[in-house]
């Protein structure tokens, strides 16, 4: 019986650029894309995980980084459950920006959502500019998790889903919170159907 | 049908079950089992409705299992299945089986597989098409918006046809996601700003996209087309939009294009607001409008060219929504307008092309609002004219605005005279309300010769009711005014009235004009074209013995005048024509003969003082020094008695066609404010005109005498006192006039009574400005440069003063 428990609504957000399709495409299909084009408007990406038993569907939306895009991908955030904030370690200009972002989630985004101060690109260390450590003093100062990850060696990009996949799962379960009592999801709620599995297809 | 394992177990399965395992075939090649499907539909047609939910729930399980397993084909059969199921039950049985349907269509929407999506898509789009009775209170669409959206922008990576393909199914799905929760109270609400924000661009990134997927201009009717899809589902959203929703549709709309930069070059955005305009419910059109206003608002301090282009928007919107375009707030929608242009003009002077941006901007505001204007009924159009006049920076500020309040007064003008040109004159007096009148006629005496051709083409618009401004154009003596084929039709009393209350201050206007050194042969062919339209729109009996009057007052004023010889030239060849005209308008012969005879008598000596010399443009000297050297004019401006038009000679012709002569003899000489024979000493250019008695020898003929004798104590009295006295003011004059006043009122007729108290009404600004103007002219006159003068032009600084203090 292939249902879920638990739907969220993950958007990755940040300049374009930082490797938000790569991240996402490392984490859904597991390879790196090379030479992968900017994303027009908004991508959508769908990934069962189980966590502690439970199996949780995460929908991916993961927007274009571009200005001109902005309108349409604000409303995206809106009904996000987790914010993914991206930002390259090797680009001063993308930390820059960083702020500019945290006010866009402040301004679109729902006052719940979990945030996820991303740095990519650490595999290329020799072309870094910011240190982990000035990347973490941001998330901190604006209560966000923080993680450094690559999506081209796949470090910490399997950790970075699931970690959220846990905390808002986590959260559900804190505060009793069914994805379609949270009012952002899916056609005639999620309720699991109580009907006998199929058990008989082979 | 199912492997021999199944059958077994086949048989301890429930019914629809077993129906609903046989329609998939054992070869997925072979597609759906039609026989079997005809089986299933009946017995969910013919059973009770939850049979319908049960099977749907079955090929949910089913399909979901399909998927995951990538046993496409049969994902396909299946969807097959589902549209069918669909289409032939029953509406009200629906309501389970649809939360089914809607999870399986969800599932495909979730793979990456392109096909799936569409295929997904399209049936979603079947689905939409059906109109459901039963009320569904808790289905959400906001994953298909999003989905969907995304899909508009997708596909990139799938080679264009594909991409095509997929950015259809998004705009297809949009349009069933629209119509499926439009119309139904229930639904979700679609005009919701999270819904619109996705939506809305998607329509328009497809819309603009035809460029870029060019290649196929040749079919641009193309169904499949997503540029020609997303313009249909665009109109479609549009003209479903009602009064509280349309705001969600626009604002993202102008977002947008702000976004995409796609306000330069116009084309996408005139094109995306064309579209609007048309399929927006007309009632609503004006929230459109107000709309861009606002949105010029936000980019008040941006590049022209956005700001043009918004307006260029604007236009073609106010072009299509015509009537229904202002809305309730019109003076708002032009108070706004007219602060851009404000803005515009105190912006520029960056750079050149900066400069010639904020001019087509400012272009772009005129014709913005002459549109505007045109839209209006009649009677507010003159509101707004009055509205527009109000804007003018008034006279006192024009030393310090300078050149700056020039380009906006000239940019005024230009839009009073584009709101004029639409507006249908039917009755004089409602053309020209005083408020209007007074600060139009005092702007004909402004300083920029250009300007002051603008105010004329202004009267000339409201004036005509015929069209006969072009065929006064040209300053010319016609024997027969029959060639200019004027069409003249009887002055209504309510006009003549008009003029008797205002009459007096068009005439004083063009003798002031007339005297304005700066005047060109343009500014003078205007000012003709105004009197003779006033002739042909208003000659009633006695409003064509003024216009004889003003005629021989234009020629007093050529006489006796220090303009340049050229002027001097023009003015009488101006009352010529002039007096040719009237006197055949009037169809009085012995007058038209005598007119003749003067001219006929020029023709031989004294061609300069004709027409066809005077406004010979090739003839026109460039400079002073020329004009010395000229051979074409005379060396002495000397003009013999016999060339003039004599006032007694006219009087009695005209008389004998037995009109009422009496008011031929006394010149217009006050200023119109006063109105009124008995208050002389009031009157500025009162005080002009006895100084050329005083001075001048040889002055005007006797005319102006006649009136002088009445009031000439009065006059030197005054003007000893001013003199002496200089800004102070006096009891006794006061007290005088007081006494004056009260005379007036008791002898005067009502009309000029009227006239002059609402003359008074004016605000004391209007007086100041008048002086001063008054006094600018007096300068100009005060300076000849060949030194001809023998009239000083001193005394009237000192005689202003007590003007103002009599207000």
């Amino acid at each position: 019986m292939e249902d879920y428990k638990y739907l969220f609504k993950v958007v990755l957000i940040g300049n374009a650029g930082v490797g938000k399709t790569c991240l996402v495409s490392r984490y859904t299909k597991g390879f790196f894309p090379p030479g992968q084009m900017a994303t027009i408007g908004v991508d959508f990406m769908i990934k069962t995980v189980e966590i502690d038993g439970d199996k949780v569907k995460l929908q991916i939306w993961d927007t274009a980084g571009q200005e001109r895009f902005r309108s349409i991908t604000q409303s995206y955030y809106r009904s996000a459950n987790a914010l993914i904030l991206v930002y390259d370690v090797c680009s001063q200009q993308s930390y820059e920006s960083l702020p500019h972002w945290v006010h866009e989630i402040e301004l679109y985004a729902g006052t719940k959502v979990l945030a996820f101060l991303v740095g990519n690109k650490i595999d290329q260390t020799d072309k870094r500019e910011i240190p982990t450590h000035i990347g973490k003093e941001f998330a901190e100062r604006y209560e966000m998790r923080f993680l450094e990850t690559s999506a081209k060696e796949a470090d910490n990009v399997e950790k970075l889903f699931t970690s959220i996949a846990y905390q808002l799962t986590a959260q559900a379960r804190d505060l009793e919170l069914r994805p379609e009592q949270q009012g952002t999801v899916i056609t005639g709620g999620s309720t699991p159907i109580a009907s006998a599995p199929s058990c008989c297809k082979l | 049908m199912s492997g021999g394992c199944c059958g077994c177990v086949a048989a301890l399965k429930p019914r629809y079950k077993r129906l609903v395992d046989n329609i998939f075939p054992a070869n997925p090649q072979d597609g759906l089992v039609k026989n079997n499907m005809e089986k299933l539909t009946f017995y969910a047609l013919s059973s009770r409705p939850e049979k319908l939910d049960r099977i749907g729930q079955y090929l949910e399980q089913k399909l979901t299992a399909d998927i995951n397993r990538h046993r496409f084909e049969f994902v396909f059969i299946a969807m097959e299945a589902l549209d069918q199921l669909l289409v032939s039950c029953h509406a009200h049985s629906l309501n389970l089986f649809v939360e089914s349907y809607l999870k399986m269509v969800q599932k495909l929407l979730e793979c990456q597989e392109p096909d799936l999506q569409i295929t997904a898509t399209n049936s979603f789009v079947k689905f939409s098409n059906i109109e459901e009775d039963a009320p569904s209170y808790h289905r959400r669409y906001d994953f298909f918006v999003s989905k969907f959206s995304s899909m508009c922008h997708s596909g990139e990576q799938f080679g264009k046809e594909m991409k095509q393909k997929i950015r259809g199914a998004g705009l297809r799905g949009i349009q069933g996601v629209v119509r499926k929760t439009i119309s139904d109270e229930l639904q979700v609400n679609i005009w919701e700003q999270v819904h619109m924000d996705k939506i809305v661009p998607s329509l328009l990134f497809n819309m603009q996209d035809t460029k870029s997927t060019g290649a196929d201009i040749e079919s641009p009717k193309d169904e499949d087309d997503p540029a020609h899809l997303a313009e249909v589902v665009f109109r479609d959203l549009v003209c479903r939009a009602s009064y509280g929703n349309i705001r969600c549709v626009l604002v993202p709309i102008l977002v947008h294009l702000d976004n995409h930069r796609a306000w330069v070059p116009t084309d996408f955005a005139v094109r995306v607001f064309k579209i609007v305009m048309y399929s927006v419910q007309s009632q609503y059109g004006y929230l459109v409008i107000q709309l861009l206003l606002s949105h010029l608002d936000k980019h008040v301090k941006d590049d022209p060219q956005i700001k043009t282009s918004i307006l260029t928007v604007l236009f073609e919107a106010v072009l299509i929504s015509a009537g229904g375009s202002i809305g309730p707030s019109v003076l708002e929608v032009f108070n706004n307008l007219l602060r851009h242009l404000r803005i515009s003009v105190d912006n520029k002077g960056k750079n050149q092309a900066q400069y010639s941006a904020e001019v087509k901007f400012q272009d772009a505001i005129v014709n913005t609002i002459g549109e505007f204007a045109n839209n209006l009924p009649d009677y507010q159009k003159i509101e707004i004219m009055m509205f527009v006049m109000g804007k003018f920076p008034q006279f006192a500020d024009e030393e310090i605005g300078g050149h700056m309040d020039q380009q906006l007064q000239i940019n005024l003008l230009k839009t009073l005279l584009k709101a004029t040109t639409k507006y249908k004159t039917v009755i004089m007096s409602n053309a020209f309300p005083p408020e209007f009148l007074h600060p139009l006629l005092r702007m004909s005496l402004m300083e920029d010769a250009g300007m002051r051709i603008t105010v004329q083409d202004i009267l000339h618009t409201l004036i005509d009711r015929h069209g006969n401004t072009k065929k006064l154009k040209r300053i010319e003596l016609c024997g027969n005014i029959a060639v200019l084929e004027l069409s003249v039709e009887k002055c209504s009393r309510q006009d003549i009235l008009f003029m008797k209350k205002s009459g007096m201050q068009f005439y004083w206007h063009i003798l002031e004009n007339l005297q304005l050194e700066s005047n060109r042969v343009d500014n003078l062919e205007a000012l003709y074209c105004t009197m003779g339209l006033l002739a042909v729109e208003m000659g009633g009996d006695d409003i064509i013995v003024d216009l004889f009057r003003l005629a021989l007052d234009i020629q007093g004023l050529a006489t006796g005048t220090t303009l340049p010889l050229t002027h001097r030239c023009a003015l009488h060849a101006m009352v010529a024509a002039y007096l040719n005209l009237i006197s055949q308008l009037v169809t009085c012969q012995q007058a038209f003969e005598y007119v003749q005879s003067v001219i006929e008598l020029r023709k031989f000596r004294a061609q300069h003082l004709l027409p066809d010399f005077a406004y010979n443009r090739t003839n026109r000297p460039q400079s002073l020094s020329e004009l010395e050297k000229s051979e074409l004019y005379p060396k002495t401006d000397q003009v013999k008695e016999e060339w003039l038009f004599e006032q007694s000679l006219l009087t009695t012709h005209l008389a004998s066609t037995g009109l009422d002569v009496s008011r031929l003899g006394t010149p217009f000489t006050q200023k119109p404010y006063s109105g009124d024979n008995m208050d002389p000493t009031m009157s500025a250019s009162d005080i002009g005109s006895i100084n050329i008695e005083m001075e001048s020898v040889d002055g005007s003929p006797s005319m102006a005498r006649r009136r002088y004798s009445g009031v000439e104590e009065i006059t030197v009295e005054s003007l000893k006192k001013m003199l002496s006295e200089e800004n102070t003011e006096d009891k006794e004059e006061s007290e005088r006039r007081r006494r004056e006043v009260v005379n007036t009122f008791r002898t005067a007729p009502f009309e000029e009574i009227v006239a002059k108290s609402e003359a008074k009404s004016n605000h004391f600004h209007n007086k100041l400005n008048e002086i001063l103007d008054f006094v600018s002219n007096t300068c100009v006159k005060e300076t000849p440069v060949d030194g001809m003068s023998s009239e000083p032009g001193d005394t009237p600084f000192g005689m202003q003063f007590p003007d103002l203090f009599v207000y």
